[in-house]
């Protein structure tokens, strides 16, 4: 299939694009073909990115999927100790820091393969890094640090998945204890704020006060809309004079031509299909 | 001047259409579309398959202009005439297709003419006995089976005293693919002699002289071929077939018939109770035995008073076909329609003759006047056949009321459907049984029912779809052997039906049968038909084809759902007279039994455990009574494909998932010391709404196969011990009361739920004992052996969920995934409909078989079956699962999916317009919506259940193997001594897919539910279900690591490669590269998912997949479950 197609390439060994080192990686010593990981330094306008400081910040591309944070920390700890590796699905500028990591909500794991920044505690790690794609493949998987895969990974993960009542308990209490004070606070914020004109005059109005007006949405506002309409139609009256009644007729008409040339259309379709012959 | 047209026309109200400007019309449009569409859409269009119908846009101008004459004429004919505006051009469009274009009917002509001349220069040939026939050459044998041999007479040949064209070639009704010209030919008086109408004499004098014609015609160069059959399969009465030589041979086929001279056969003789076969002659006893009657030959008169009155038949049809167009093209219709019924060839059939005959009838009777369309006829004459049963109250075309004639009542005693010819004297329905002309009327009552139906498109369900006995039977059975049929008769003592019949056992014994199958069904079937016994053609030179070689007999049965699947029969009370009768009529099987009300009556008990078993009860009726009427053994059953469960097809199972699941609702509901109270609780797994393929099992795990998590009263699954069988968690959502008390934040309202989760686990473990593992987005409930996730679920919700607030301050609803409530309607479809469940299992079975379990959602194929149950024309709702499977591979494969929606009007909740509005809708937006769409009342723009899958690739390779598989099962089936194998077209073709991933079967939790039995199976960790364990500590649940596998799989290389494996055990995955992942392409960091850097020419570098690694890859991931990666790389390379 995709054979026909491909043009004959030969494999770079130590290939890489402009500015990109390629690092070859194993899972273990049985592996026999390597995945290249490619990295750089990562460069951006000084003081946009905190994170990852310009200059001791790693950029690696295609991280195998069995290869996790810790497993990368470890490889490239021989380079430079390792301050922090933070693994994405996609390069780019980090989202925005999500609300306080949970034990139990919003588990989210970056699937496949990733991209990951790697920061070192000091500049000479980067140089170290690049100078890895000269010796052997890196290998992941190491007889003190065994990478689970397959069976006893998902096992493992089964066994995650059960989780302690008392501890999920505990941290929904929590977190509702301090959404529900930060529910009064706005409510009572809001309160103090009824009835009280701005500073050019103007009072808001909510659901809460003595006449609540219409609400605000998207519904609301068809309906009204809708219920204008059918009072304009009810007063006027169809078919009054003679060139309301001629229009009538020519619109028919007009729906009937259009009706039939869809089904022309149709059958010529059928006809080119050769959907006439009954057997 | 302008304005009055236009007021006339005001008159007017439904369309149509104006053939003559047709043609510049679409050309006008073409020219006017492409300018406009062809820059703004050119790229849309290019990609967008060909073949899709498009919104029309018409000018202004177009649309206003005055009409003219023409179009007011065509107008009002449109509304007079036809049904509507797309079905007249339907109907136009398939006269055209099979009617005979002028040009053929002139090279026919021409070919009748040269074998005009040819028939004249036949040699006559010196006068013999008729049991001699030396003078024959050797290279012809003829037609016709002499039994008994002997017989008297005297026969010569001399040529035909006239040649005439009969039948449908003159009157222009003989349609395609089959032209038939028949050809009448005279026997001079000379051949016949006083007494031909006796034993068979006539008969065999017509068989010697059409083997003569043969025998010399066969020596002309005109012939591309000269064979024999007989006329409508009646033995008694061969034909000769004639084709022209070269590229002409299919065009047409003339039939030659050779009839006696007029007024030879004195009528009186040939009335239907006079004897024209003699016993004696018949069983070749020496002397008459003297004193006993002569028992009436009513089908043998018969066919001899055929033949004389073939010419004034078609002067009758012509007179009344004369200046009356739609005569012609309704009859034209109405054997398209019987063609796609295969009622119209065979033994007693309904052929385009007797259909003519029918419509002329309709003619002097003034039911059909001369003006009315081709449509109109059809319409009539389904409305007649509907309404009136020939096999009562049979009808007579003869104008004079001739005293001699024989009366109807005389034609009743002696024939079962009755429709006399002009002369009163033929039943031109001589051969035809009661029950088939039952299906007739049965056909004819559902097809006005479709044509009356504004929602579906009658046309194609009429005459467009074949109705073949395998697709629209419930059940179907075969006659293997019809010579068993033999003994049959022997044992009924139809000797005198066998001697009317020409010795014809096939003929004589299926009324008898059928009215003996009729009566012991009684009213579990709805109707019981058989296949009309076909003769084949052979050549000059061969025998012809006995009795036997009919091949094989086979039985319809349309079950009434309500009564098939009933044990009992319950028959008269013992001391009444018809208690012998019964007895005698189910033999042994009949026994007296007290019932509840006190009575004591005679009865007969089918046994019958399971639902599997209990549909299988006609079944085993019709043995019994076929074994009863002497015939044992030659039952063929049509197999039963099982979902492959260990004891029956898992109905009861359901049934006791669901008991066990209405018990937790009812606790559910009883809870005490709920913050909130449960408003609705609602289970949506499939085995809820019974369409489960393998519905759960009560499971019992066995310790010792698995850890125990620490602290926590849960097991593990042991990595070196095989994977613990699956356990499914089904899903059940518990709506809680709302309350001002609910938060209004998304991430809050998750916290609360979590919440309820703990708060109902320990409830539940409190006041039922129940043992409970709560999460954060669900409650586990272990009860009866069965898991239920218990899902809690807040109504404003989804709301929430959608809940945008635009830059304004308006509050709008983002469209997200519509949470439909299929379910319920399914549940209800399921009640009534009982087949729906088998139906809707065995396609999911079938689907996940192909290897695309992931490639089509469960609602997805639950929908579509349920169309088959509400939907069926133009057949009735399916009553068994294996005829509803071939339905839906039909479905899958005949719908025009490209250009049509599937609309499943679940519940009757749509209405015309809604029809109408959904269709619009689709034209309208067709490039932006699925390719597979259906609508429901709920969701009638948007189609949520395909949206994400199938995609465009997968669909078609759906329908391909949709064909092939319909057509390997109704190919098996409809042979009954070929193999029967049903699972065969559960067996995946794996040669399609570029890498095949074994897996090792110890890792597989489902293998068991393969499709093959495997012959290794592992002790998967659970206890027997008698085994007594109180079980306190919670199984694993959910664990399937095929499916783990498959979702790293799709996550790391769904960019590269699509993966498919069969979710019931499939021992392999299949793997298929994306054609686009092998293109080299340029370097893009977001973009270099295991990939590596290649070098195509010197400078250039570009990205392509590391395949080897992504091969070892495979292996790394599925560490355990993989047993070898097969890349089969002759298919592709590196």
């Amino acid at each position: 299939m995709a054979a026909g197609k491909r043009k004959h390439v030969t494999p770079a060994e130590a290939g890489a694009p402009a500015g990109y080192t390629a690092v070859p990686v194993k899972l273990s010593e049985k592996q026999l073909s390597p995945h290249y990981l490619y990295v750089k330094e990562h460069k951006v306008r000084e003081g946009t990115d905190t994170t990852h400081p310009p200059n001791r910040t790693l950029f690696v591309l295609n991280i195998p999927p069995y290869c996790t944070k810790a497993c990368l920390s470890r490889l490239f700890s021989c380079c430079s100790s390792v301050q922090a590796v933070n693994m994405c699905e996609k390069p780019g500028p980090r989202e925005k820091p999500e609300a306080p990591k949970s034990k139990f909500f919003n588990l989210k794991t970056v699937p496949g393969f990733r991209v990951a920044y790697v920061v070192f505690k000091n500049p000479a790690g980067i140089q170290a890094a690049k100078s890895l794609s000269l010796q052997g493949p890196l290998v992941i998987s190491s007889e003190s640090r065994p990478v689970k895969t397959g069976i006893r990974k998902w096992i493992a993960s089964y066994a995650a998945s059960v989780v302690d009542p008392a501890e999920l308990k505990a941290e929904v209490d929590t977190f509702m204890h301090t959404y529900d004070q930060k529910i009064a606070e706005e409510e009572a914020k809001a309160e103090e704020e009824a009835g009280v004109p701005d500073e050019e005059g103007w009072v808001k109005v909510t659901r809460k006060g003595r006449r609540p007006g219409l609400p605000r949405t998207e519904a609301a506002s068809l309906r009204v809309l809708e219920r204008e309409k059918r009072k304009r139609a009810r007063k006027e009256l169809l078919n009054f004079y003679a060139w309301q009644h001629r229009e009538t007729k020519r619109e028919n008409i007009a729906q009937l031509r259009k009706k039939f040339e869809e089904d022309k259309q149709r059958i010529a379709l059928m006809r080119a299909q050769r959907k006439f012959r009954p057997y | 001047m302008i304005g009055s047209a236009w007021l006339l026309i005001g008159l007017f109200i439904s369309w149509q259409a104006f053939d003559n400007a047709e043609g510049d019309m679409e050309a006008e449009e073409e020219n006017q579309d492409l300018p406009k569409k062809g820059k703004a859409q050119g790229r849309k269009r290019a990609s967008a398959p060909d073949g899709v119908v498009k919104p029309v846009k018409l000018s202004r101008a177009d649309l206003y202009k005055p009409p003219t004459n023409e179009e007011l004429n065509q107008l009002k004919e449109t509304e007079n005439l036809f049904h509507s505006s797309l079905l007249r051009l339907q109907i136009e469009e398939l006269l055209k297709e099979v009617t005979l274009k002028e040009k053929k009917k002139q090279k026919i002509d021409a070919f009748l003419h040269e074998i005009n001349a040819l028939l004249s220069a036949v040699p006559e040939t010196p006068e013999t006995d008729l049991a001699d026939q030396s003078w024959l050459p050797k290279d012809v044998k003829v037609p016709f089976l002499q039994v008994p041999f002997s017989v008297k007479g005297k026969f010569r040949f001399l040529p035909p005293a006239a040649v005439t064209v009969v039948g449908s070639y003159l009157l222009g009704t003989c349609i395609k693919p089959e032209i038939n010209v028949d050809v009448a030919l005279t026997m001079p008086r000379a051949i016949l002699q006083d007494k031909d109408n006796l034993n068979q004499r006539y008969h065999r004098k017509r068989a010697l002289y059409l083997a003569h014609i043969a025998q010399h015609l066969s020596k002309e160069k005109l012939f591309g071929s000269v064979r024999f059959t007989y006329m409508n399969s009646n033995h008694l009465k061969p034909i000769l077939l004639l084709q022209p030589q070269g590229k002409d041979e299919k065009l047409v086929t003339v039939r030659l018939y050779a009839c006696p001279a007029p007024g030879f056969f004195k009528p009186s003789r040939l009335y239907p109770s006079k004897n024209n076969v003699r016993t004696a002659w018949f069983l070749e006893q020496g002397s008459p035995g003297e004193g006993a009657a002569e028992p009436p030959t009513p089908h043998y008169n018969n066919s001899i008073l055929c033949d004389t009155g073939l010419e004034s038949n078609l002067l009758f049809l012509a007179g009344a076909s004369a200046g009356f167009p739609g005569m012609r093209d309704g009859v034209a219709l109405l054997k398209v329609w019987l063609h796609q019924r295969e009622l119209d060839k065979g033994l007693g059939c309904l052929n385009g003759f007797v259909a003519s005959m029918l419509v002329a009838y309709l003619v002097a009777k003034h039911k059909i006047s001369q003006g009315m369309s081709g449509y109109q006829v059809l319409r009539s004459i389904l409305q007649f056949l509907a309404t009136t049963d020939l096999s009562a109250a049979g009808i007579s075309l003869s104008k004079d009321a001739d005293s001699s004639l024989p009366t109807l009542a005389d034609f009743h005693q002696a024939f079962e459907v009755v429709l006399v010819d002009p002369s009163g004297l033929v039943n031109l329905c001589a051969d035809m049984t009661a029950s088939k002309y039952k299906q007739v009327q049965f056909e004819a009552k559902r097809s006005m029912e479709v044509l009356d139906d504004s929602t579906v498109d009658g046309f194609q369900l009429l005459l467009m779809t074949p109705k073949p006995l395998i697709r629209t039977f419930d059940h179907v059975f075969h006659l293997k052997h019809v010579s068993k049929l033999q003994g049959a008769c022997k044992k009924m003592q139809l000797l005198n039906e066998l001697m009317d019949r020409g010795g014809n056992y096939v003929a004589a014994a299926l009324p008898f049968v059928t009215s003996l199958l009729a009566r012991g069904l009684a009213e579990r079937v709805l109707l019981l038909t058989h296949s009309l016994p076909q003769a084949p053609q052979w050549p000059i030179s061969a025998e012809p084809p006995k009795h036997k070689d009919a091949g094989h007999l086979s039985f319809g049965l349309l079950l009434t759902p309500a009564f098939a699947a009933s044990i009992l029969e319950r028959g008269p009370e013992a001391d009444r007279p018809e208690a012998a009768e019964f007895r005698k009529f189910w033999g042994e099987k009949s026994e007296l039994r007290r019932f509840q009300d006190g009575a004591i009556c005679e009865a007969v008990v089918w046994g019958a455990e399971t639902m599997c078993q209990k549909r299988l009860i006609p079944e085993q009726i019709v043995q019994h009574l076929l074994w009863l009427g002497g015939v044992p053994g030659w039952f063929n059953r049509i197999c039963t494909y099982k979902g492959g469960g260990p004891a029956g097809t898992g109905e009861e199972a359901m049934v006791s998932i669901v008991r066990s699941y209405d018990d937790l609702s009812r606790k559910l509901w009883n809870l005490e010391g709920l913050p909130l109270t449960v408003t609705a609780v609602q289970g949506t797994h499939p085995a809820l709404r019974y369409t489960d393929v393998f519905p759960p099992t009560p499971m019992k795990p066995d310790y010792s196969y698995h850890v125990r998590i620490k602290d926590k009263e849960s097991l593990l699954p042991l990595p070196e011990k095989p994977c613990p069988a699956y356990i499914a968690p089904m899903k059940v959502v518990c709506h809680m009361e709302g309350s001002g008390q609910w938060p209004q934040d998304k991430e809050a309202i998750k916290r609360v739920k979590a919440a309820f989760h703990l708060c109902l686990a320990e409830l539940l473990s409190q006041q039922h004992q129940l043992l409970c593992r709560p999460a954060a987005t669900h409650a586990d409930v272990y009860k009866d052996g069965y898991i239920f996730r218990l899902q809690v679920a807040y109504h404003r919700e989804p709301h929430i969920l959608k809940e945008v607030v635009t830059p304004e301050g308006m509050l709008k609803y983002r469209d997200t995934e519509e949470v439909t409530q299929v379910t319920s309607c399914i549940h209800q479809l399921q009640q009534q409909h009982p087949a729906f469940s088998g139906t809707s299992r065995l396609a999911k079975r079938w689907v996940r078989a192909q290897l695309l379990s992931d490639s089509l959602s469960d609602e997805c194929v639950d929908l579509l079956a349920a169309s088959l149950f509400l939907h069926p024309a133009p057949f009735t709702p399916p009553s068994s699962p294996q005829v509803g499977f071939l339905r839906f591979l039909h479905l899958l494969m005949a719908f025009d999916w490209k250009n049509s929606p599937l609309i499943v009007n679940l519940n009757a909740d749509l209405k015309v317009a809604d029809y109408t509005e959904i269709r619009n809708a689709f034209v309208a937006a067709r490039p932006h919506l699925p390719v597979m769409f259906i609508a429901t009342p709920r969701d009638k723009r948007s189609s949520v259940w395909t949206k994400e899958r199938p995609s465009a690739q997968i669909l078609q390779r759906l329908l391909v193997l949709a064909l092939e598989s319909l057509r390997a099962l109704e190919e098996q089936l409809a042979d009954p001594l070929g193999s029967q194998d049903g699972k065969m077209v559960f067996r995946p073709p794996l040669d399609f897919y570029d890498i095949l991933i074994h897996l090792n079967a110890k890792q597989i939790p489902r293998h068991l539910e393969g499709v093959d039995r495997p012959a290794k199976s592992f002790s998967r960790g659970m206890l027997k279900s008698d085994a007594l364990v109180t079980t306190l500590i919670f199984p694993v649940v959910g664990y399937d690591p095929v499916q783990c596998y498959l979702q790293e799989l799709r996550e790391a290389f769904g960019d590269l490669a699509l993966f498919f494996y069969d979710s019931h055990g499939g021992e392999v995955i299949g793997v298929l590269w994306k054609p686009s992942s092998f293109e080299p392409q340029p370097f893009k960091a977001s973009n270099m998912k295991g990939r590596m850097m290649a070098s195509l020419s010197r400078e250039e570098l570009v990205t392509v997949p590391n395949v080897e690694a992504i091969l070892e890859d495979f292996e790394i991931l599925g560490e355990g479950l993989v047993r070898s990666v097969e890349a089969r790389t002759e298919k592709w390379t590196i």
